[in-house]
């Protein structure tokens, strides 16, 4: 078992997020945190001299290993590491909601102070892809941007949504770094250099990544999932009612395979092997853990080792080593060989109850099977019939893994629109069970014995609604006989408030049939988990029916015969056959029958979420168009057909007259919001002035004893003051406006690149930025169109 | 104080058991022998031979074993085997031979049972017999649900001294079929043990552990009881189901083990002032039904021998399993391998049966297949001895779930709408091993229905089985025996062509904690106090056979109870059809007595909040200044009490929210009565809470019309 080698208690309160461990002066290993009230805490316990001056960070001159710099704003996010290649001392990045700043610590001054309007959510250092110097590379809204050493910016990007965590990994295996994005909108991107090489959905916003060896890189959610993926393939993942806040790649048994280590809310640090998720150490601190890091911290001669240092939020760091090396299995205190027992006695129970399960029907069978005289030919498949099965490995999977992935290009999460074209159609699936029998009628009610010819139907269907109910997909489950569903429970990720949907109708409405009314949010493809209980009104015992059924990606659109021509739309040209159209329509659409296959493709959706009608055409030329205003989910359509078809490259005509317009008039905002936040900031510069005056004037007539002068100046300075106030409310609005349409900004060029795949995608992105930077808006719109400059 | 260091050894998992069916037989060459007995009826006696289990004998009874206890000659060993089954009860000797099967003339299964000498004590849920030499000879029929019996050693007290533990939260000491007096304890008691496994000096002391986890020492004396002392529940850790006297610590004096329903098994010993003070704990995953104190796996090593819930029996031995092996400890144990490769055969043949099995059950048509009621013990907390897969939760009333920290499930909730009857709708999922799931649920007074847990064990094939817990209109009030009759008091009297049957039931309906069935007799009285605020109820009821009518009393001094009493009454005869005479007499000094048993709560939990918000802005500044000493001394104290203070405050979530409810709820029912509704003077109220004082909201109360 494992103990820490050190523990010590820096008696500050640390922010979660906000801790780093760096090499100052190129020799000693310091840790850098974010604590409460806009400061920076340095913790350098081989520096213990102390400097004197007060300069102008505010460093306390403490005799202690403890020094703090003040920021003055609240700290966002803080990263070390190299930024100068020709100097080996790591430089101090500290994040606040609008700035950036580098700080040599060392010798105590800024290398830079940028302005960051989109917020600095996450900092990452290091080398990307074929850039030469190392950046410190910036998430905010919507937008990253990485600066050199000298503060100048040498990368630009945007993503989908805020952004939320950055880790640089050697995703592709190459030996360059690739930039692993964690935003909002439940997606994780992968760029090289500026183009997106990868996207994978998760299903909830991604607060962490770590990188870890190879291609590995482990991540975490806001919902308390962590989980590791090998590229783009999830190796595995686990969901605790508890919130991982950090995560980090650390080899704690010493077997050269780097473990994730989780730090979570309730002060749990676990670490957890890297192929299969299983805990192989756990720890407790009291508060919740704040940050993990890894580095060498003793400094003692005889380990070059790196120790895994973690930090709670009440401050409390404890430092671990590996395990010796040669030592295998198990790290924890309990005794492994008294788990396995337990654990195996425990499924020979299981095994021996469900004999005698087996064994009391045989008995309880033998008499009334003749009397009955059923006769179904219904097969029973024990919770593993059809799609069953794969509800059980995914949601109820033994050791609450979800999903063990491993085979690679299919992973068993919510992406596998490219699996089983077949078994996800909305025609009605059959699940057989058989149960039941005949014993005498009140007992079997009581029993929860349902015959044995019962079966449980699914259609999902979508919806229009009427004027009372929303539109909306709807799941219908109905029994064959006379038993009743007493519950249903939808297990299903990203559709729900929560994970789990369940419908429980009134004793008094119960009846054989059910209607579950599904409002996916976003068009994605969703597995559905559905147990159904059923069983008699009366009964204590119900049988669960397991089946999963699987909603395609653009569930939510009704097919209709004629709609309004919409005004916007994208064309391109498509070399592929109409009949992987036509696949493609089917797979993708919630459709009562399979679209016949026609020598032109011709269809009109309406969309339920009321953005809508949306018309897909292709005639024999290849000529693709496809009609919407929404232009996310134009770009929607287009990703997925891409994906369908294995398309690497895309290009597209769009055009979107009302977006267009749209844009324009935030980009005339954005330059109103500038001008006046320049006015303000000249005023606030005013003002500061007159207060300076105005103080001393006061401050001087108290000297010479003239109460009424004096109290006049203050009563003007309270004034002066208010206004202050009053302006500073103005500026943060202004500001929080200007942020606004940003961000529209920002996913409009994000929304421009979805209509493109590959290569287009990037240089489309690329090309509106500069367009912005050179604010040509003309350039800009046309570049929107056409997908070049 | 030496630390004790006791490790978990596995022994066996016999089937699902009911609380105390386990013992260990009185020690005979080295080793003590265990006798372990379970619901599927099969009684076990075995040893541990170098690790291994080793099988005395084996009896089925084929029916579930309720209570499993040892017998002898007075004062002598106690080594003969008494279980009880169904309505009999049958006794083997330590060889295994069945010298006993005895056939009671109870109608009921028997729930509890002790042996003493030749003397027999079974009891039912209400109804207590003593049997001497197989002979019925003392019968009594008890208020209230019995849960356990005892009898103080016939060869230290002359007289044959029954002690029986009632839910009603007494202890009722009986003298042949009279009830010779009453013993009040602080919660419903569970179990009884004689103190040091004899009953102390003069054989009279006797422990009790209650469902609310505390533990006292009661001397029982021939005319009146002595409390000794009495263990409060801090942590508020599980009810108490089973306890031992064994001395684990070898300091000479018995220790008192404790076996608690939420896993905690605990160790305390006595120090000089013979005050329990704790020393070891254990926490498994499932409820501890016995335990027992013992040498049991190696000579000369003392060990805790516990049975589970889902039938574990595993010892807690002083005998270390780790070997020192370098800087980390590796535990090598053959014997623990060897059981391993055992286990590991026998699951693969077990699983091959298994196989063949559902593959001929599926093969033959028209089976009735009807699916075994997996075992499921509930008190609010779900514990079933199959590894749950999920849990649906669904209540039609407004109830809060409150989660307890040891819980891994993942819980879920989803949106549900009211007038479908659904207030609450959630899932628990669970972790592969969770064969127990414990949650806290939170109620307002007044508003009631039923709490409905549907439970999935992950077992094939899968059902599923759906539990009901009532929610009373009064849930927070508890039974009690001291009733202050100088209080001001607030009385409903109904009365009308009612039995008394009915009125018990509809009591029964409204409080927790009154009997299933009426008591006997004409007149039935029951006491209550809200365990929030302290203010107190009393039924009582009587039936009048000239007219035949019914008359239901209640007294309350806090207008809040009668009036919730008033609509869910009321609303029950509505129901049933039954015309009821309500008349009701309010008392105006009631209002104040009130406000003042809530007014030192109040101002504790503000100052409290108080306090909790001031700590990060002091500790802020104790960061800048290094220095607090310029700080009043209030506030030093509050930064040096802040971990206590931030706890306090964290475990009694939403407090002072329900405190401003009740203040809301006594307010508009004072007025309800008078017939006029205040509701429009509420937010008013809220804001004279906002800036709480007593006489100003004493005045509001009384002005306020």
């Amino acid at each position: 078992m494992l103990v820490p080698i050190f523990t010590l208690k820096l008696n500050h309160k640390i922010t979660p997020r906000t801790v780093s461990l760096g090499k100052f002066d190129g020799i000693h290993p310091s840790l850098a945190c974010g604590t409460i009230g806009g400061k920076v805490l340095i913790h350098s316990p081989h520096l213990k001299t102390t400097r004197q001056q007060t300069d102008g960070f505010g460093r306390t001159p403490e005799v202690s290993d403890i020094s703090l710099l003040n920021i003055n704003q609240q700290v966002i996010s803080l990263a070390t590491g190299r930024l100068d290649p020709e100097v080996p001392c790591d430089s101090l990045l500290v994040g606040t909601a609008t700035n950036l700043m580098a700080y040599d610590v060392d010798n105590n001054t800024d290398l830079f102070y940028k302005e960051v309007p989109d917020g600095a959510n996450a900092i990452v250092v290091g080398k990307l892809g074929g850039i030469e110097t190392p950046m410190a590379i910036v998430g905010g809204n919507c937008s990253i941007q990485g600066f050199n050493r000298k503060g100048e910016e040498a990368f630009w990007t945007v993503t989908g949504d805020n952004i939320c965590s950055l880790e640089l990994v050697n995703f592709s295996g190459g030996g360059q770094n690739e930039l692993v994005v964690g935003s909002e909108d439940f997606d994780i991107r992968v760029f090289r250099e500026d183009e997106i090489i990868a996207e994978m959905t998760e299903t909830e916003a991604i607060t962490s990544l770590c990188r870890m060896h190879d291609t590995h890189f482990g991540y975490a959610l806001a919902n308390g999932t962590v989980g590791v993926y090998d590229r783009t393939t999830r190796y595995w993942r686990i969901k605790s009612k508890n919130h991982a806040v950090t995560i980090m790649g650390y080899d704690l048994d010493n077997d050269g395979v780097e473990e994730l280590i989780t730090g979570w809310s309730n002060g749990k640090i676990d670490a957890r092997s890297d192929r299969t998720g299983e805990v192989i150490f756990k720890d407790n601190f009291s508060q919740t853990v704040a940050g993990i890091v890894k580095g060498d911290y003793q400094m003692s001669s005889s380990s070059t080792q790196e120790q895994l240092i973690c930090v709670s939020v009440d401050g409390e760091v404890r430092g671990y080593n590996p395990a010796q090396a040669g030592v295998t299995g198990n790290l924890m205190d309990t005794n492994v060989e008294q788990d396995t027992i337990r654990e195996l006695s425990q499924r020979k129970q299981n095994l021996l109850l469900e004999l005698k399960n087996y064994e009391e029907n045989a008995k309880a069978g033998m008499a009334p099977e003749l009397a009955s005289g059923l006769s179904s030919s219904v097969i029973a498949a024990s919770g593993a019939t059809g799609g069953g099965a794969r509800g059980a490995t995914t949601l109820s999977a033994s050791s609450s893994v979800i999903g063990v992935g491993g085979r690679p290009g299919v992973s068993s999460g919510g992406d596998s629109s490219t699996g089983d074209a077949g078994s996800i159609r909305s025609t009605e699936t059959v699940t057989s069970y058989k149960v039941g029998g005949a014993i005498g009628e009140y007992e079997k009610a009581a029993m929860g014995m349902i015959p044995a010819n019962t079966q449980l139907q699914t259609t999902l269907s979508v919806n229009s609604g009427d004027g009372t109910k929303p539109p909306r997909v709807e799941l219908s489950i109905s029994t064959t006989n006379d038993t009743i569903i007493r519950a249903v429970l939808i297990f299903a990720e990203g559709i729900f408030d929560g994970e789990s949907h369940v419908v429980h109708p009134s004793p008094s409405a119960l009846s054989g049939s059910l209607k579950v009314a599904i409002i996916p949010p976003k068009d994605i493809p969703v597995d559905l988990h559905i147990k159904a209980l059923v069983g008699h009104k009366s009964s204590t015992q119900f049988h669960v029916f397991e089946l999963t059924r699987q909603l395609p990606r653009f569930s939510m659109y009704s097919l209709c015969q004629e709609v309004p021509e919409p005004r916007s739309s994208v064309t391109m040209q498509l070399n592929e056959r109409v009949q992987r159209v036509f696949m493609w329509l089917n797979q993708s659409f919630l459709l009562h029958d399979d679209l016949t296959v026609d020598t032109e493709v011709k269809v009109c959706f309406m969309s339920l979420r009321g953005s809508g009608p949306l018309i897909i055409r292709m005639d024999q030329m290849g000529q693709f168009t496809i009609r919407t205003d929404d232009m996310d989910l134009a770009g929607d359509v287009i990703q997925s057909l891409a994906q369908f078809m294995n398309l690497d490259d895309l290009l597209t005509t769009a055009d979107f007259p009302m977006e267009i317009e749209t844009l324009k008039q935030i980009l005339v905002k954005v330059d109103e919001f500038h001008r006046v936040r320049q006015k303000l900031t000249a005023e606030m510069a005013d003002h500061s002035n007159l207060i300076r005056s105005m103080v001393v004037r006061a401050e001087d007539a108290r000297l010479m004893g003239d109460m009424r002068n004096m109290r006049k100046r203050y009563v003007e300075l309270f004034d002066l003051n208010r206004d202050l106030i009053n302006g500073y409310t103005i500026r943060c609005n202004n500001h929080q406006e200007l942020l606004a349409c940003l961000k529209l900004v920002n996913q409009t060029i994000q929304r421009a690149g979805r209509l493109r795949v590959g290569h287009y995608k990037t240089l489309v992105i690329n090309a509106c930025r500069g367009a912005i930077k050179s604010n040509n808006t003309s350039s800009l719109f046309k570049i929107i169109q056409t997908g070049q400059a | 104080m030496m630390e004790l260091n006791l490790t978990r050894v596995d022994y066996l998992q016999a089937g699902t058991t009911s609380p105390r069916t386990m013992c260990l037989l009185p020690i005979s060459g080295k080793l003590q022998r265990v006798a372990v007995a379970d619901n599927d009826g099969l009684l076990q006696v075995f040893s541990i031979k170098k690790g291994e289990v080793q099988n005395v004998f084996k009896t089925t009874l084929h029916q579930k074993v309720t209570r499993l206890c040892l017998g002898g000659q007075p004062g002598a060993q106690r080594d003969r085997i008494f279980l009880s089954v169904g309505s009999e009860v049958k006794g083997f000797s330590r060889k295994g031979k069945n010298f006993l099967s005895f056939t009671t003339n109870m109608t009921e299964p028997i729930q509890s049972m002790y042996v003493e000498g030749p003397d027999l004590f079974a009891c039912g849920k209400f109804v207590y017999n003593h049997y001497r030499d197989c002979k019925d000879t003392n019968y009594m029929l008890c208020g209230d649900k019995i849960n356990d019996v005892l009898c103080l050693p016939t060869h230290m007290v002359q007289e044959v001294t029954p002690v029986l533990a009632c839910q009603d939260r007494v202890l009722r000491i009986l003298q042949e079929s009279e009830l010779l007096y009453e013993v009040e304890v602080p919660g419903p008691p569970m179990c009884l043990h004689l103190s040091d496994n004899s009953g102390g000096e003069n054989g009279n002391e006797v422990l009790y552990g209650t469902s609310d986890g505390r533990v006292g020492l009661v001397q029982i004396g021939k005319l009146a009881p002595l409390h000794k002392w009495e263990l409060p529940n801090e942590k508020r850790s599980g009810g108490v189901l089973c306890m031992d006297n064994y001395d684990i610590t070898s300091d000479g004096v018995q220790d008192l083990i404790l076996g608690r329903d939420d896993g905690q098994v605990e160790i305390y010993s006595f120090d000089e002032a013979d005050e329990p003070v704790l020393r070891f704990s254990h926490t498994c995953s499932e409820s501890v039904n016995s335990v027992q104190g013992g040498v049991v796996s190696t000579a000369g090593y003392d060990e805790i021998v516990c049975s589970t819930y889902a039938g574990w029996v595993y010892g807690l031995t002083s005998e270390q399993q780790m070997k020192q092996m370098g800087p980390t400890e590796v535990a090598v144990d053959a014997v623990a391998v060897a059981k391993i490769t055992n286990l590991k055969t026998e699951l693969d043949s077990l699983q091959q049966k298994v196989t063949t099995e559902r593959e001929s059950t599926s093969s033959q048509l028209s089976l009735a297949q009807q699916y075994l009621p997996f075992p499921c013990s509930t008190s609010m907390t779900s514990n079933s001895n199959r590894a749950n897969t999920f849990c649906g939760f669904q209540s039609d009333v407004p109830v809060d779930l409150l989660d307890v920290e040891k819980n891994s499930a993942v819980i879920s909730y989803s949106a549900c709408k009211p007038e479908e009857g659904n207030f609450l709708l959630a899932t628990y999922r669970c972790q592969a091993s969770t064969t127990r799931l414990e949650l806290k649920i939170r109620s307002i007074e007044g508003q009631y229905g039923t709490l409905q847990v549907y439970i999935t064990p992950r077992l094939q094939p899968k059902t599923c089985q759906l539990r009901c817990y009532p929610i009373k209109p009064l849930s927070l009030h508890q039974r009690t025996h001291v009733f202050d009759e100088n209080r001001p008091m607030n009385t409903l009297k109904l009365s009308g062509q009612f039995s008394l049957a009915e009125m018990h039931a509809w009591v029964n309906f409204s409080l927790p904690e009154v009997p299933e069935r009426p008591p006997a007799g004409d007149i039935t009285s029951f006491q209550f106090v809200s365990t929030f605020l302290g203010t107190q109820l009393d039924c009582t009821y009587r039936f009048v056979f000239s007219p035949g009518k019914g008359r239901l009393c209640l007294g309350s001094d806090n207008i809040s109870t009668i009036a919730i009493l008033k609509d869910v009454l009321s609303k029950e005869a509505t129901n049933k059809k039954i015309r009821l005479d309500i008349s009701y007499d309010i008392k105006e000094e009631s209002i104040p007595h009130t406000l003042n048993l809530l007014h030192p709560r109040l101002e504790y939990q503000l100052l409290l909040a108080k306090k909790v918000q001031l700590i990060d802005a002091l500790k802020e500044l104790q960061v800048s200044e290094g220095d607090l000493s310029f700080m009043s001394p209030e506030y030093q104290q509050i930064v040096e009490n802040a971990d206590s203070l931030q706890a306090e405050f964290k475990r009694q979530p939403c407090h002072l929210e329900r405190l401003y409810g009740m203040i809301t709820d006594l307010f508009i029912d004072k007025f309800k009565f008078k017939g006029q509704n205040v509701r429009s003077k509420v937010p008013a109220l809220m804001e004279l809470l906002d800036h709480y004082d007593y006489n100003t909201l004493a005045q509001f109360f009384e002005n306020a019309s």
